[in-house]
């Protein structure tokens, strides 16, 4: 969990949550997690620190909707419009998961305003830890 | 049923698998901390009506040469992955599996760009027609050329 970073005086500006919001990044993350039933898009700044996130049950999609690359677009979209306002031009795409979204989503990405620099897969791979959860039997 | 188990497999293994990765992105051995040239997904899998051929869709992002590399290197593992599936998945008769090429959610993604592109342009044209009418063509031509990101793929056949 990223921890907030301490401000001194924090204290008394504590309150004031939208003032953070008018920052201008112009470099930033994109990070995609594609799952088989559903895509979330989350935007963070270049440290984690999260500026906006969307995903495909967010846009209005429910059920087996939210898994289609359709969906991952839409989401996607979502998720950059926000921040294309505040002025970003760079992102680094990072995509975790299996699923459609992943295509979508950068394909979408792509297509929007947004110029991506790097793209890369950070799907956890244990160095064999973790007793799987066992195997389904359909 | 048995296509959606044959996929979720399939995703795994090219999530997981070493050799499968080698042979869509060889440049994944050189370790160069997952920045990727080129992203390959499943996008959709048919199984005949006995179960004894599948047709895998793969959809490449990426350039050219990538979208060649990682073709041809599935195709090249068919048998490699054949026996994979097989350990992984109880079925009476393994399939035989034809990995194809699926360029449906690239060209939607063209046909959406031309869109937005054509809605910006209309927006635009109505927002200079109040200023002044010469600047139209110029600044068309210079929007044409100038923010095409996949500047090859124009073509709407």
């Amino acid at each position: 969990m990223a921890k907030p970073l301490p401000k001194i005086g924090s204290r008394r500006n504590g309150r004031i949550g939208s003032r953070k919001n008018s920052r201008k990044i112009p470099k930033g993350v994109i990070h995609v997690q594609a799952s088989f039933n559903n895509t979330i898009v989350t935007v963070t700044d270049v440290r984690g620190r999260v500026i906006s996130w969307s995903s495909a049950g967010t846009c209005g999609f429910r059920g087996t909707r939210r898994g289609t690359p359709f969906a991952a677009q839409t989401a996607a979209g979502n998720a950059i419009r926000t921040v294309v306002d505040q002025g970003m031009q760079r992102a680094e795409v990072m995509i975790k998961g299996p699923g459609l979204g992943r295509d979508a989503a950068l394909r979408a990405i792509r297509r929007s305003s947004i110029l991506l620099s790097f793209v890369r897969d950070v799907t956890p791979m244990p160095h064999n830890g973790c007793r799987p959860p066992k195997k389904r039997r359909v | 049923m048995v296509a959606k188990q044959i996929q979720r497999e399939l995703s795994d293994m090219l999530l997981t698998d070493t050799v499968l990765q080698y042979a869509v992105l060889p440049e994944s051995a050189l370790g160069a901390d997952r920045y990727l040239s080129s992203l390959t997904t499943i996008s959709d899998v048919e199984v005949s009506a006995d179960l004894q051929v599948v047709k895998v869709y793969v959809s490449v992002f990426g350039d050219d040469r990538g979208k060649e590399v990682a073709i041809a290197g599935l195709k090249s593992k068919a048998k490699y992955v054949r026996s994979e599936l097989g350990r992984r998945m109880k079925l009476r008769l393994t399939p035989e599996i034809r990995f194809i090429e699926d360029e449906s959610l690239e060209r939607g993604s063209r046909v959406i760009a031309i869109l937005d592109r054509i809605k910006a342009e209309k927006e635009n044209g109505l927002d200079e027609d109040d200023l002044s009418e010469s600047y139209d063509s110029p600044q068309d031509d210079r929007d044409w050329e100038g923010d095409d990101p996949d500047e090859d793929i124009i073509y709407v056949k």
